[in-house]
């Protein structure tokens, strides 16, 4: 009974800090769409994130994402809610870090294609793990591989959209200012995050386990009990 | 020797006699080294592997397909391969369509084989072995072409993008990642047929034998 009851608590608890959660990104979402430096742009980059949104509070009941994941997913979202109110190169810490570090190009919209594959690969593996069953290695480098993907698959609707949009204007339209190279650095700087955030989880999970294996004579037949009784 | 030795040591033999044949004065010998070393890492990978991870001969044979188109368009450095010029010729399309051929074939032909190893290796169930080899493509030809990016800049920085055999042509990368991904699409679309047609047989199959 009393597990239950700390269940329920649980329960009680991650919906808390999940609705806070919405709460905090709500707020700060609604305040950059007041007067956004182009309304046009801010729209489209926003059609995405409004509809992932909607999955992740469709899904809630059936998945609920643990509370790690959805801070990771609220704070890419407010970094891509930043970029879409400054359309990416007009990002005014983007400027500062430019000036500080002396380079070519404002460099925010590479960032947050890094904080992408950052934030967003743990999420994904525990959708991987806990709905397909991924064990062992490859749900470390499965991941990675879609956050890898996704950035791909970005790059070519990008592609497609600026080539129905816009041909003429060619790559102007997608923010590579002028860099030839700006697809591929973008897709490697998401790869890159998503293999540091994987690094960190499966060095984490080894320690876990080492402690774990520790004390296990003693907890093993506690644990079957608890699961008897729940 | 067995029979099913017989044809992995078939494919194999094909495989480096086409690969001895096209390094024979390739158009490019740099380029032909640069290109060889990643289809050569991953023969020796397949050779290694096969005791106590043996994928079928379907696999097999798919992977020899790719690599050997690979083979031939490394020989011409892909923007002068024959077979694309008269492609050209004939269609109007503007540009030698080889590479962008082979990227293609890349998803086409590689996308089952990477299904039976998630499918063999990692437990994997359900529709997720549908969407993880279409996805896993997708994400290594955007490897890919991140690679074929910093090579570009290393060996020839002035030259930029023609390098890459983009022929002129911006949004190379990206046509070359949505080639890749059709098809795998395709192929995965095929097999998700094939089986349930295999299936709908095989349960027929099986009420008729209970009926009797």
């Amino acid at each position: 009974m009393a597990t239950i009851q700390q269940r329920d608590k649980a329960q009680v608890g991650h919906r808390r800090i999940a609705m806070g959660l919405l709460f905090g990104y709500g707020s700060i979402w609604i305040w950059l769409a007041i007067n956004p430096v182009n309304r046009h742009d801010w729209f489209l980059e926003n059609l995405l994130a409004v509809g992932l949104v909607a999955v992740l509070l469709l899904t809630y009941r059936r998945f609920p994402f643990s509370l790690t994941s959805y801070s990771f997913i609220a704070a890419f979202m407010v970094l891509h809610a930043i970029g879409a109110h400054y359309t990416y190169a007009e990002v005014p810490f983007g400027f500062w870090l430019k000036d500080m570090w002396g380079l070519s190009r404002n460099p925010f919209d590479r960032i947050v294609h890094f904080a992408y594959g950052l934030l967003l690969a743990y999420p994904l593996r525990e959708l991987l793990v806990s709905r397909a069953g991924l064990q062992g290695g490859w749900s470390y480098y499965i991941p990675a591989s879609g956050i890898l993907a996704q950035s791909g698959f970005f790059e070519v609707v990008e592609a497609i959209v600026a080539m129905i949009v816009s041909p003429e204007l060619g790559s102007m339209y997608l923010g590579t200012q002028g860099d030839e190279w700006d697809a591929q650095k973008d897709m490697a700087a998401a790869f890159g995050g998503a293999i540091l955030t994987m690094l960190i989880t499966a060095a984490l999970a080894t320690c876990h386990d080492a402690r774990e294996q520790q004390p296990s004579h003693r907890s093993a037949p506690s644990v079957v009990h608890q699961e008897g009784s729940a | 020797m067995s029979r099913n030795k017989l044809i992995s040591v078939g494919l194999l033999v094909w495989y480096l006699a086409v690969s001895v044949w096209m390094a024979q004065a390739p158009v490019d010998p740099q380029f032909w080294l640069l290109a060889s070393i990643l289809p050569a890492l991953f023969v020796v990978l397949l050779v290694v592997t096969h005791r106590f991870l043996p994928l079928s001969h379907t696999s097999y044979a798919l992977i020899t397909a790719f690599l050997t188109l690979h083979t031939i368009g490394v020989h011409y450095t892909y923007a002068e391969v024959p077979v694309g010029l008269w492609m050209d010729k004939v269609l109007h399309l503007g540009r030698n369509h080889f590479d962008r051929i082979v990227h293609f074939s890349f998803g086409f032909l590689l996308a089952y084989p990477m299904e039976e190893l998630f499918r063999l290796s990692a437990s994997i169930r359900g529709w997720v072995v549908y969407y993880l080899p279409v996805m896993t493509v997708l994400g290594l030809s955007g490897l890919w072409e991140i690679i074929e990016s910093w090579v570009a800049r290393a060996v020839h920085p002035e030259l930029g993008v023609t390098y890459l055999g983009s022929q002129g042509d911006i949004w190379d990368a990206q046509q070359d990642m949505a080639a890749a991904l059709y098809g795998a699409l395709i192929s995965m679309t095929v097999l998700l047929i094939v089986r349930a047609l295999r299936g709908a047989e095989t349960a027929l199959e099986s009420e008729a034998a209970f009926s009797e």
